[in-house]
């Protein structure tokens, strides 16, 4: 028996050994031999993307639908996230779950960035109920992905001087698209009444979206899904609703419709007839082949969903 | 003749081991058996085995020459005081009352009849004051005549009891003896599982002595022998002697 | 009291009020025989159990109905306990280690598979990972029809199968030599607990679904030593918890409904421990302080007995220190002097033999 345990256990060290050895093998750039990057969320993927081809090949953990706030890697991930050159995830506890895993790798050395860390202060939203603490939800507000994206180029340059032009080419043409779809934004928004620009969601996803575009946002759990919301919460966004006679509330793609449901159901009862305006992509992007499979298209397709329920004729004078 | 209780072949394994093992048993009408041996012998099982509550490898068993599946009513069990929680919200009379459920049949709940009944079995066993009585609040020797009166009230021609003298005082025990006897007027036929070597000729017309195997059966005065002792208990017996000796004298 | 009030004119108090009260109602009632039967924990065993049920309901169907992750969390609970049993009579290991056994595994396997549906890039899966975690405050009426008529249904069954229920639970062999079918009844049963447990897993969750299971029934028996009382006590208990949570939860804002219910009921389990008459830990204590103290006079007045005896007049009088000693109880004899004085038996004399 003894013998066959020291072996076991000789194996297993060795295997812990290996994952940390591919790195080194690492040679120059091309789109033969792409930088390995491994991102968290479909957008930080989609954005990497955009900005590093077609020199870099990104793996992304969590797919759509997928709430980053509950994600746990699994022994998979963590390997992944070890053999590959560069690491980008999103920050600010977004990823809570994994927050000792990201300061795990960042000990020992490995390439791992933070996103959040594109921003100052005064960029960030702070927490309404853990004061130091700050709203993950940045990249609603499209100037703030902007310079996120600005991030990603200098990772990469620094990583692959070769390609640095490449990559700056990219950086302002996608710049270009974001201002676009940021005015595009503003017009839809206009669309909607001033005393209807309120967005009731699932959870608090939207503040910057709401400080970028001027709307009212209001959600039913707090900054993370990991809190279970109360009766009081209930009652009171049914109320709010009810009182500012709010013709649609929104679902988000990544939770339970369950709670907004419940909210719908309280104001009905109060005698206002609120709708399920949609679905909103809150903390991921939709399915490939949606319109909401790049990081553009979601942030559009939110907007319109938005227009659709609170701007449209059939709800207008109720 | 018939036989009240006819066991053949018994054979019961647990796990590869035997615990019973081609056990016979006839038993005639009207007769008081104990059924004694060493710790593990089988003597549970085998009362658990011939009721259908342990599935046995092999083994029949009739009651007065049906088989027991068929003959239910006619038989009454008195398992042992241990196997039962008496920290159970409920009290005597209830106990006993659960002897009439199978009277009853699905559903049915036990009405002014069935109290009767269950009251009458108490003062069978001298209870009947007892009938409101917590059973947690019991003493050994009551708990044991509440699973008598309980067995009494399905009015069965078959018992078997799974020492029922075990832990009781004098008196109750005095109590059991006069109810064994009186069953055996009334022509019923009592097989019992008992501890006490020393009581086995003074309280039983026969006896089995089991091990595994079934080392010798029937009337007292010829099988309760020094030689069958020693073969089922293996020489773990002291004054095995002086118990022969009794019964012969 | 305009707060009361809006327990019946507020939809949502109403409604989560109603649904908690149900629940409770239920599963405190079925806890009952589950505690008596040794098998409080299954409840928690079950709602674990039943997490794979649920993902494969949906991998198999592609739908998040409730009602089909409700049937899938119910076959997975009821096989989950079927092997519970199985294991036990079958090999050597005792029922709680069955019991976490299963629990871990299926519990595991669930969330191996709620992994592989993450994975799967097509997946309309928001929620699904929270199904066992519940959301009390979320209940809607549609909700609180099921829970009703569920509910209602199995305690329907549990009055039917009453006295076989109780058969059951206090001497299953017994039962068996009746003629019962003993497998089927424990069967039957199970599944009730099944049923129970199974529909208020996703409106409130795991964690509390089987604290609904355990705690009410555990604080009924401190009360009352009659079955029947017992098992409506613990509905009760059930019940109140349900209401007085979704209350305080629509009280306070932030405070989430399920934890509140639970945090509600276990006080009531503390304080029936504590202050339940008869069984609860205080009047035991109380009870042996008082019979000490009895004991304790009469242990003192046999001995002062016994010393006048020793001499011609009762009226001889004897240091206190010589009934210390004579005392085999720890304590000094000088309070219970003074109660003797009190009830006139004994008499205090000044001497100069000293005190």
């Amino acid at each position: 028996m003894k013998p066959t345990l020291s072996v076991l256990l000789g194996l297993l060290l060795l295997a812990g050994c290996q994952s940390g050895s591919n790195k080194s093998e690492r040679g120059p750039v091309s789109s033969d031999a792409p930088i390995r990057v491994v991102a968290t969320t479909s957008m930080i993927a989609d954005l990497v993307r955009v900005i590093g081809q077609p020199y870099v090949s990104v793996e992304g953990l969590m797919g759509p639908n997928v709430d980053p706030h509950l994600y746990k890697a699994s022994e998979g991930d963590v390997r992944l996230m070890s053999a590959a050159d560069v690491v980008i995830y999103s920050g600010l506890h977004l990823e809570g779950k994994m927050v000792d895993i990201f300061e795990q790798m960042e000990s020992r050395n490995l390439e791992v960035h933070a996103l959040a860390a594109s921003f100052a202060p005064s960029d960030l939203l702070e927490s309404s109920y853990f004061a130091g603490n700050h709203d993950p939800h940045f990249w609603f507000d499209v100037s703030l992905w902007g310079k996120a994206a600005s991030t990603v180029a200098a990772i990469l340059a620094t990583f692959d001087p070769l390609h640095a032009t490449q990559y700056a080419e990219n950086l302002n043409r996608y710049e270009a698209l974001l201002q676009t779809t940021d005015a595009e934004i503003r017009t839809l928004v206009n669309q909607i009444p001033q005393e209807m620009r309120v967005l009731v969601t699932s959870h608090d996803a939207f503040g910057y979206f709401g400080r970028a575009y001027g709307v009212e946002v209001k959600g039913l759990q707090g900054l993370s899904t990991a809190t279970e919301a109360g009766t009081a919460d209930v009652q009171e966004l049914a109320a709010f609703v009810a009182e500012r006679k709010i013709p649609a509330i929104f679902i988000e793609s990544s939770i339970s419709p369950r709670g907004i449901e419940a909210v719908r159901e309280a104001v009905r009862a109060k005698g206002f007839d609120v709708q399920i305006g949609g679905t909103l992509y809150g903390d991921a992007l939709g399915s490939p082949g949606s319109n909401a499979d790049t990081y553009v298209g979601m942030v559009l397709a939110n907007a319109q969903t938005l227009v659709s329920g609170l701007a449209s004729d059939s709800n207008l004078g109720q | 003749m018939e036989f009240a209780i006819d066991i053949r072949d018994m054979t019961v394994a647990y796990r590869d081991k035997p615990v019973l093992w081609d056990v016979d048993l006839q038993v005639a009408p009207g007769v008081l058996i104990a059924i004694v041996g060493p710790n593990g012998a089988g003597k549970t099982t085998l009362i658990k085995a011939s009721l259908g509550l342990i599935k046995p490898a092999a083994g029949s068993v009739l009651i007065h020459g049906k088989p027991y599946a068929q003959q239910r009513k006619s038989v009454a069990y008195v398992p042992q005081r241990g196997s039962v929680d008496w920290d159970f919200p409920t009290d005597v009379l209830d106990v006993v009352t659960m002897g009439l459920y199978g009277k009853l049949g699905w559903f049915k709940r036990p009405g002014k009849e069935e109290r009767v009944d269950a009251l009458k079995a108490l003062s069978q066993v001298g209870m009947e004051e007892f009938a409101n009585r917590q059973i947690s609040q019991l003493s050994g020797g009551q708990q044991q005549r509440v699973f008598l009166a309980r067995a009494l009230v399905q009015n069965a021609d078959v018992y078997f009891m799974d020492e029922p003298f075990q832990g009781v005082d004098a008196t109750t025990e005095r109590a059991i003896v006069d109810l064994l006897q009186n069953l055996r007027k009334q022509g019923k036929t009592v097989a019992v599982v008992h501890h006490d070597l020393q009581t086995v000729s003074e309280y039983f017309d026969e006896v089995m002595l089991l091990n595994v195997r079934r080392i010798a059966s029937g009337p007292v005065g010829s099988e309760f022998t020094e030689e069958n002792l020693r073969t089922t208990y293996g020489g773990r017996v002291a004054f095995v002697s002086a118990l022969s000796a009794k019964q012969t004298s | 009291m305009e707060f009361i009030s809006q327990i019946f004119s507020d939809y949502t108090l109403r409604t989560v009020a109603l649904g908690a009260m149900l629940l409770g109602l239920t599963a405190g009632s079925l806890g009952g025989f589950a505690l008596l039967r040794r098998q409080s924990l299954l409840g928690d065993a079950i709602s674990h159990a039943a997490l794979p049920g649920i993902a494969i309901a949906f991998i198999l169907t592609g739908s998040k109905a409730p009602l089909v992750l409700l049937i899938g969390a119910a076959i997975a609970g009821w096989i989950g306990a079927a092997l519970i049993s199985s294991v036990t009579t079958r090999t050597r290991i005792k029922y709680d280690s069955a019991l976490g056994i299963m629990l871990s595994v299926f519990f595991g396997f669930g969330l191996v598979l709620l992994t592989f549906i993450q994975r799967n890039p097509d997946a309309n899966q928001a929620g699904l990972n929270s199904f066992l975690f519940g959301q009390a405050a979320a209940l809607v009426e549609r909700d609180v029809l099921v829970i009703l008529g569920i509910g209602a249904l199995v305690l329907f069954l549990m009055n039917l199968f009453w006295k076989e229920f109780k058969l059951l639970s206090f001497d299953p062999d017994f039962t068996g030599t009746l003629g019962f079918p003993v497998p089927m009844l424990d069967r039957l049963l199970t599944t009730l607990f099944v049923v129970a447990i199974v529909i208020g897993l996703q409106t409130v969750g795991v964690v509390l679904m089987s604290t609904m299971i355990v705690a009410p029934a555990a604080a009924a028996r401190q009360w009352t030593d009659k079955l029947g009382v017992m098992i409506v006590l613990s509905g009760i208990f059930g019940a109140v918890s349900g209401v007085s949570g979704a209350m305080v939860s629509s009280w306070i804002p932030g405070l989430p409904t399920g934890p509140m219910i639970v945090l509600i009921v276990s006080g009531i389990v503390f304080f029936s421990l504590l202050l339940a008459p008869n069984r609860g830990l205080l009047f035991r204590r109380l009870r042996e302080w008082k019979a000490g103290k009895e004991l304790r006079i009469e242990a003192v007045l046999v001995d002062l007995y016994t010393l006048a005896s020793q001499h011609p007049s009762a009226e001889y009088p004897h240091s206190e220190r010589v009934l210390d000693v004579m005392s085999t109880m720890t304590g000094p004899a000088k309070k219970t002097l003074r109660v003797l004085n009190d009830l006139g038996l004994a008499r205090p004399i000044d001497s100069p033999i000293g005190r």
